[in-house]
């Protein structure tokens, strides 16, 4: 396919990310590798961080293959020059003891290593009869995502599967869901040009993102307020103008009663919504109730405050922003997709689309993709989670599925192979002891880089890939989380040689494919990708963006509401239709969550993220963990009030017991959460015993969660958990 | 000669810890060994409630009880103001950790107490130490007080400063941002 070239006229060079680094002397202190490197150049290579999604551009230093430390990308959207702890630590995890270093064949509770032949002679001829026997439609693949599609795809569609699957069901599926629908394109926020920033469940403290708190300081030094609402006194929160403790589970409420306050004292963008909203008066004939006082009694917010909110928020319109958000709220409670759709209401009413200081779309440049042989068309069935299809769950995205019940499929016999990258379901997925079942389907083959849980109790086979400093990959767009007018492209080039018999994941899905008797669909190899990615680029070659790492073009991002919006109704939709023919109601109204805690001694669950984690891929990393351990990071956050009521004091041991599992935990006792819920950082419980740094430290929230499926966007209700907390061990 | 120095901004710290892990990439540190550490205080009582935290770290004290202590001159201070340990003196007899009221030594793998370096290879090249250049809240800034033009005495002249501990008389070069 002709891909249109995309004009560049100069790049905005990294002037500091090309210093002369050669004399910087080096200390290898760690015990294995105190000789290896004293005589060798220091070596410099622009990767990707893989401590979380953001992808940091970074400096990785080496000598002799010996890693010694990483920098920031000055340059780079999401770094700013910067690294949080996890970026450094995540690094060092390429000499992690918990690497899988081989590939192994699982024999009974253990596992033998196997040679990659055998390993892909095994697989594809294993595979070949399922498919045979169940059709390609038995075959399902799913990743964190979207990072393996691409080769993931090439193995789906020769095969003829449905079926790519990513987390995001468990993880933001509400956001992801609704904006396409309701504004036909997804837009990021510009806090570092904002006057009024608003923060509700979202902490770039917590979830960082390196520039997105520094943008965040700049703003605040600017004169711009900043105010957090959230049960927990987040990282944000230290630095806000105003930290506002919300009754969890009642965001909706507090986004309606905002909604109230700007409408009915005639504060929102009216130019705004008459030109550009379908179903504003449906929207405000279902909610004219919902005004800031009943949104106090359910929220827990005084109303002078909700309104005060609302008015600043008016008051520096179009340059305040409601952040749009990520994991927070949006696959928490049966209420999630309303939430979201709010959180586009509330940014629409205060007219800041599409401007400087308000929202806008992350500024992409198309790549360019590999000349090669395509798979033949295969008919392809329905997908095995309803994503999509009619009488299932027809709003949730096909493209995303539904991850969460990968062994309720395996269980029902829809699903017969699984293949799981990246990815870490069995702790990262609700009720882990249910998850197991994914091990009962007739092929599971693992693709991870270390022994995780999954890879422990479900693999059949484990393939492991190169971790990220070992692998070439092709370049990325930066956009997203953080508004920036000009489009960035950076390249995670290999950093050092593998250090075990691992391989990327193209080489493991080609010998798959090869082994099935699939014959010249991976005659390509990486720097084929990366040219043919940069072949819209008139000028950049490979090398170019290989020295400089992170590359800026010229074009920009110019303010101005599009004519039409991506929707079904060329609108910005108030009224979602795709909602309302399905059975749903269109416009966002008052739904509670399903559970509340009752009695003395409930509490709701809720979870985040602390600093130092992601989720479960830094919970084994030693020099994350010894912070943990340092600042007591696995304990349990109760609120002081109801902890006394309790008996329980600070360290106490507690026993904590929902409706799937009982479990004990520390406690943190502590002013700093609402009385309603008690706060676990959403990293620890990890139950692998191959990972040494991380086996038996804490508790997770899953741990305690019932596998549901929201039915609008496929969420996994994951603070929709009631826990009985009993002081001592019981 | 350059006068070396720290300004720190407590209050822009959100406690994420990158500081710790980037100065142990820098310096070949083993996980739990760590030159610089956060202290967390909550002052307050639901919903009235702040949290304070204070990153702590060797002060390259002008007045060092360390040096003072030490026995046989192991520890010593380098003439732009960086307080060091030589490892060939060094006997292992920890008096300086004794005497540090910033509690800022931590024992090595080889029994010496060691502690933040300011970076002294790196700062003589011109290069940032990493817990300043990492830290997406800009809670640090390094450099040269004799230099007028440098960032800290900019922001020095601009705000008011106070140290940990004065009462000990050690006259650290590390200043923290009054608020």
């Amino acid at each position: 396919m002709a891909v249109k070239k995309f004009n560049r006229r100069t790049f905005i060079k990294a002037a500091a990310a090309s210093g002369v680094v050669g004399s910087v002397p080096m200390y290898l202190s760690l015990a294995d590798h105190k000789k290896v490197a004293s005589e060798e150049p220091l070596k410099k290579v622009w990767s990707q961080c893989n401590g979380c999604a953001s992808m940091c551009s970074k400096a990785v230093y080496s000598k002799n293959n010996r890693l010694w430390k990483v920098e920031g990308h000055p340059l780079h959207l999401k770094s700013g020059g910067r690294l949080c702890a996890r970026g450094h630590g995540m690094a060092a995890d390429v000499y992690n003891t918990s690497r899988v270093t081989q590939p192994m064949k699982r024999v009974g509770d253990t596992f033998e290593p196997i040679s990659w032949e055998q390993a892909f002679s095994e697989i594809g001829e294993k595979l070949g009869k399922i498919v045979e026997e169940h059709k390609g439609d038995s075959v399902l693949w799913v990743e964190h995502g979207p990072r393996g599609k691409f080769y993931a795809d090439i193995l789906l569609d020769l095969i003829g599967s449905p079926n790519y699957c990513t987390h995001y069901s468990t993880c933001f599926t509400s956001k992801t869901n609704v904006w396409p629908k309701m504004v036909g394109d997804s837009l990021a926020a510009d806090h570092e040009n904002a006057n009024y920033l608003l923060f509700v469940g979202r902490n770039f403290g917590g979830g960082i993102i390196p520039n997105g708190m520094n943008k965040i300081h700049k703003a605040i030094e600017r004169g711009a307020k900043l105010v957090v609402v959230d049960p927990k006194y987040n990282e944000m929160a230290k630095i806000a103008h105003d930290w506002v403790p919300i009754r969890p589970g009642t965001d909706l409420a507090f986004y309606l009663g905002l909604a109230h306050t700007l409408i009915s004292e005639n504060l929102y963008d009216r130019n705004f919504v008459n030109r550009n909203v379908l179903g504003f008066s449906e929207f405000w004939e279902a909610n004219k109730t919902a005004s800031a006082d009943w949104a106090s009694e359910v929220t827990g917010i005084p109303a002078d405050k909700i309104r005060e909110i609302a008015r600043d928020m008016a008051a520096s319109a179009p340059k305040a922003i409601l952040e749009p958000g990520w994991h927070g709220l949006n696959c928490h409670y049966v209420n999630s997709t309303q939430t979201a759709q709010m959180n586009v209401i509330l940014n629409a009413l205060v007219g800041n689309f599409y401007k400087i200081g308000g929202l806008y779309p992350g500024q992409d440049i198309p790549f360019g993709s590999v000349d090669r042989k395509m798979p033949p068309f295969k008919r392809k069935g329905e997908r095995a989670d309803g994503a999509g299809v009619k009488g299932k769950f027809p709003t949730v995205e096909p493209g995303r599925g539904i991850a969460q019940i990968t062994p309720q499929l395996v269980e029902e016999g829809l699903i017969k192979a699984v293949f799981i990258y990246h990815y870490n379901p069995l702790r990262t997925a609700p009720n882990p002891e249910y998850q197991k079942k994914i091990k009962d389907a007739e092929l599971v083959v693992v693709i991870p880089t270390d022994w995780n849980e999954t890879a422990v109790h479900t693999a059949h086979y484990i393939l492991p890939e190169d971790y990220y400093l070992e692998r070439t990959e092709t370049p990325r767009n930066n956009s997203g989380h953080l508004a920036h007018i000009y489009p960035q492209i950076s390249i995670r080039a290999k950093a050092l040689d593998p250090i075990h018999d691992t391989k990327p994941l193209r080489e493991i899905v080609a010998g798959i494919c090869e082994a099935m008797g699939y014959e010249g669909y991976f005659n390509f190899t990486i720097e084929d990708e990366v040219k043919a990615a940069l072949s819209t680029v008139e000028g950049l070659t490979p090398e170019r963006l290989y020295e400089e790492g992170t590359i800026e073009f010229t074009t920009h991002f110019m303010e101005g509401v599009p004519l039409e919006f991506k929707t079904s109704t060329k609108k910005i939709n108030f009224k979602v239709p795709e909602y309302e023919a399905n059975g749903f109601s269109g416009v966002p109204t008052w739904v509670p969550p399903a559970t509340w805690p009752k009695e003395e001694n409930e509490f709701r669950l809720i979870h985040g993220k602390q600093p130092w984690h992601s989720h479960s891929i830094t919970a084994n990393n030693p020099y994350l963990m010894a912070i943990t351990k340092a600042y007591n990071g696995e304990w349990m956050w109760m609120n002081k009030v109801r902890a006394d009521k309790l008996g329980i004091k600070n360290g106490d041991t507690v026993t904590v017991q929902s409706s799937v599992s009982t479990k004990q935990a520390k406690v943190k006792v502590t002013e700093l959460v609402h009385p309603d819920c008690v706060w676990i950082s959403n990293s620890y419980g990890n139950f692998s015993e191959r990972q040494k740094d991380g086996y038996g430290v804490g508790v997770n929230f899953n741990d305690f969660l019932e596998l549901q499926v929201e039915p609008m966007a496929g969420g996994t209700n994951s603070q929709e958990i009631i826990v009985k907390i009993t002081k001592g061990v019981s | 000669m350059a006068r070396y120095a720290m300004l720190i901004d407590a209050s822009r710290c959100t406690g994420c810890g990158a500081c710790r892990v980037a100065c142990q990439m820098q310096h070949q540190l083993p996980p739990n060994m760590s030159f610089n550490r956060l202290e967390f205080r909550e002052r307050g009582i639901f919903p009235t409630v702040k949290q304070e935290i204070v990153p702590v770290q060797c002060m390259h004290c002008d007045n060092p009880p360390c040096l003072h202590v030490c026995p046989t001159n192991a520890t010593y201070k380098r003439s732009d103001g960086i307080v060091l340990v030589d490892h060939d003196k060094c006997i292992g007899c920890k008096y300086c950790m004794t005497a540090c009221p910033y509690d800022a030594r931590t024992l090595n793998e080889k029994r010496v107490p060691e502690k933040c370096k300011f970076c002294s290879e790196y700062v003589v090249q011109g290069q940032e130490p990493p817990c300043a250049s990492t830290c997406m809240c800009s809670v640090r800034i390094f450099g040269d007080l004799d230099d007028p033009d440098s960032e800290i005495s900019k922001a020095m002249a601009k705000k008011s400063v106070y140290q940990l501990i004065p009462e000990k008389g050690t006259r650290p070069r590390i200043y923290y941002v009054k608020k």
